[in-house]
């Protein structure tokens, strides 16, 4: 790999569209990534067992195996984060993949920076598993004490009902991470819902008024559109 | 004698029972008269017969009544008419008077018994009428299929068979086949059990022998088993069904070894429901015929337009981008820092122009093909703008948007992926058509039992003709405008995602100058709020 460090993190990208699988790898290996390639379900597979990537990239629409079903053998065997590829109009299939244990998705064409930001959250969680654990959470002026049940934005206390303060606390469990509608309502509604959004999508505009100063810019809270939410930490507010 | 309906009807020993019925009356009647002769002496005592003779013509017909009528008139001879246990007769007169007894009886016995009979196929014309009318309504029915299967249940039910089977062939859009009770015969005598593949093909209606419309019988037991044949022979009943006079199905029945035989009225219905089918197919098959031809112009109208998209709209990207990458490659130019940049962001800046013209072939392609299905879950409209126009922000900077929602506006039913669409060709829209600077109002207020969202620039405003077609693909007002950035898609696949809501998406021109897009979802009132566990 050329300009690739050893110690860089390893990442299998299996695509079978060779032009991006190309751009994806070289674009990986120039910021010091170890990259495989794989064209097919099966030689992915291999590759995880003989390479023993730190991060997968998968396309889910691999031309001899059903991209679920790589997901679920992966999950078998291990955590190893893993992102989907896939384009815009198959939110279906992504929430379907995230819950079947996928880390996150990227929607092709996707540019270079998104891949890379991705990339570093995903890799990340693996060094940092739960984040949820530690008593104050910080991310630009938002400030959660998770000891005290306190909230505050830019030092103004932020006064929130027990529902939207169990969604940011869900949120907040997995930064930078994308939670389906699904996930979510099961950590704040309970095990039984999942398949009726009931108020999720409403509390979650509340939430995002209370601690968002311009809602058309969310600094913090990002809609997934027809996947779910994503609570952005300091280090990825991207500047718009 | 020949058999009359009422006869037919029914099956031989219930036929049978009717004349030892009409016997057993008359005996019964001779003993009374023999009880009251050995009291005291009544003229006219065998008009008692007569009574016997109605009742027997009421319940059994004409036949066991005129049977009736001999037998009182022998037995009364033979019985009570000097001289004793002969059938001579001494005195003349009493020779007339039981003649015109024997008279009186038949014709009384008939007159009874063409009255039953008449009343009763007045009650089977208005029990076939009903069926008929029942049958019609089911075909009329959206799902002729499942309407097959209640009038089967309906048939048999009305005929009193074991089983009716009404099969059409695939061919008619809706082939299948309904059951309604057994169609096998009685154990024992054959194991042929209905096969509609046996008894139905597809081809011309029967004539000459068959003529079409008509039921015939047909024996479907194999000659091994012909000494129990006599009994299982006779018991199928078809029916074809036929639409523009070829054969598209079957009405089989079964009849029950102890059920009622089907007639003649009963021919007559099955004909007449038979026809309804066929009707209904024949309907089914113009309707398709048409719904296919709309299709087809519609899908050729719709390539036309896309291969104008195409030479259009597509290429103009795409020769930005080979310009610019072609440029990029030049080795006898040396650009300046600058000018890679510029070459560069033209390149993004294109690919993500086809990148977005094609998601809205794409969409288009979808709804043409009616596979839209909205996901529609509750959500917070204000959230939702503010979503688009965070992500328009780029392709909004040129001009101030405002944004007028109530705050108390309550929340609504979509699929978010699908009106975050709409929104943003409508606002994206708007950026183009408005000059730069000018107000952009994104506005949303609940009118009635619909939520209107509405996008309004400052703009040239709409010509009037425009107004209609301008939710057309591909439909833009004139050659001047084509000018314009865009595929001439936006508003179309806006429209088609509006109204996958079921809702409903117009222009109108502004008091002032400028356009209003607007779109009205249909509103329901939120459920109650679900606390959190």
């Amino acid at each position: 790999m050329i300009g690739g460090t050893s110690e860089g993190a390893r990442i299998l990208v299996a695509d079978d569209e060779a032009a991006i699988g190309r751009a994806v790898e070289t674009n990986l290996s120039r910021h010091g990534f170890q990259v495989r390639a794989a064209q097919t379900g099966q030689s992915a597979l291999e590759v995880i067992v003989s390479f023993r990537p730190d991060l997968i990239l998968l396309d889910l629409g691999l031309p001899d195996m059903d991209g679920f079903e790589i997901i679920r053998r992966i999950r078998d065997a291990s955590s190893t984060p893993i992102i989907v590829l896939s384009v815009r109009g198959q939110e279906r299939d992504k929430v379907q993949a995230l819950d079947l244990g996928a880390d996150d998705y990227l929607t092709k064409p996707f540019g270079v920076d998104e891949l890379l930001a991705r990339v570093r959250v995903a890799l990340r969680h693996t060094a940092r598993p739960a984040a949820g654990t530690a008593a104050i959470f910080r991310t630009g002026n938002l400030i959660v004490d998770l000891e005290h049940r306190r909230v505050t934005l830019g030092g103004q206390e932020v006064s929130l009902t027990p529902t939207e303060y169990e969604l940011l606390k869900a949120l907040i469990a997995h930064p930078d991470k994308v939670l389906t509608d699904r996930m979510l309502l099961q950590r704040v509604w309970g095990p039984e819902y999942g398949d009726e959004a009931h108020y999720l999508h409403v509390y979650v505009a509340r939430l995002r008024k209370k601690i968002e100063l311009d809602p058309q810019n969310p600094r913090y809270l990002r809609t997934e559109p027809g996947v779910g939410y994503r609570l952005v930490s300091a280090d990825q507010t991207a500047p718009t | 004698m020949s058999p009359t309906n009422r006869v037919t009807d029914r099956s031989i020993p219930a036929r049978v029972a009717g004349y030892a019925a009409g016997l057993a009356s008359v005996v019964l009647v001779s003993l009374v008269i023999g009880f009251v002769l050995g009291q005291t002496r009544i003229g006219n005592i065998s008009m008692l017969y007569l009574i016997a003779v109605l009742v027997t013509a009421v319940l059994f017909g004409s036949g066991p009544a005129v049977v009736a009528s001999v037998a009182a008139f022998l037995i009364f001879n033979w019985f009570f008419v000097e001289p004793l246990h002969t059938f001579t007769v001494s005195d003349p007169t009493e020779w007339i008077a039981l003649l015109l007894f024997l008279a009186t009886a038949v014709i009384t016995g008939q007159l009874a018994a063409s009255q039953i009979r008449r009343a009763e196929e007045a009650k089977q014309r208005e029990r076939e009428a009903v069926v008929l009318y029942d049958v019609a309504r089911l075909v009329t029915e959206d799902d002729l299929r499942a309407a097959l299967g209640s009038i089967a249940d309906r048939l048999r039910n009305e005929l009193q068979v074991s089983g009716v089977g009404i099969d059409l062939i695939e061919a008619t859009g809706f082939g299948g086949t309904a059951i309604s009770g057994d169609m096998r015969l009685a154990p024992g005598t054959t194991a042929v059990s209905i096969a509609p593949t046996h008894l139905l093909r597809e081809g011309t209606a029967p004539t000459g022998a068959q003529p079409s419309g008509s039921g015939r019988w047909v024996s479907v037991v194999p000659p091994r088993s012909l000494g129990r044949a006599r009994s299982a022979s006779d018991r199928y009943f078809v029916v074809p069904v036929t639409s523009d006079e070829r054969r598209v199905g079957t009405i089989t029945l079964v009849r029950s070894p102890l059920g009622p035989q089907l007639g003649s009225p009963q021919s007559r219905l099955l004909s007449a429901v038979a026809a309804q089918l066929g009707q209904a197919v024949e309907r089914e098959r113009l309707r398709r015929d048409a719904l296919e031809a709309e299709v087809l112009r519609r899908s050729d109208d719709l390539k036309t337009a896309l291969l104008n998209a195409v030479s259009h709209d597509l290429r103009t990207p795409l020769a930005s981008i080979v310009a610019s990458a072609g440029s990029l490659r030049q080795d006898d130019v040396t650009w300046t820092q600058d000018d890679r940049r510029e070459f560069v962001d033209t390149i993004e800046q294109e690919a993500n122009r086809l990148n977005a013209i094609i998601e809205n072939l794409l969409d288009l392609s979808r709804m043409e093909s009616g596979i839209l299905n909205p996901k529609k879950e509750w959500y917070d409209l204000a959230a939702l703008v503010d979503d688009v126009l965070g992500r328009l922000r780029p392709l909004t900077k040129g001009h101030p948007v405002v944004v007028d929602i109530p705050a108390d506006l309550p929340p609504v039913e979509l699929d978010y992926v699908e009106i975050d669409q709409v929104l943003s060709n409508l606002i994206e829209n708007a950026t183009k058509y408005a000059p730069a600077g000018q107000e952009i109002r994104v506005m949303a207020r609940r009118s009635g039992g619909e939520l209107q969202v509405e996008v309004a620039d400052r703009g040239p405003g709409i010509p009037q003709e425009a107004l209609r077609r301008l939710f057309e693909p591909f439909y833009r007002e004139d050659e001047a405008r084509r000018k314009q950035k865009g595929s001439g898609l936006g508003l179309a696949v806006a429209k088609g995602l509006v109204e996958a809501h079921g809702g409903r998406i117009w222009a109108e021109n502004r008091p002032g100058g400028g356009a209003r897009f607007v779109f009205a979802l249909p509103a329901r009132d939120p459920l109650p709020e679900k606390p959190a566990a």
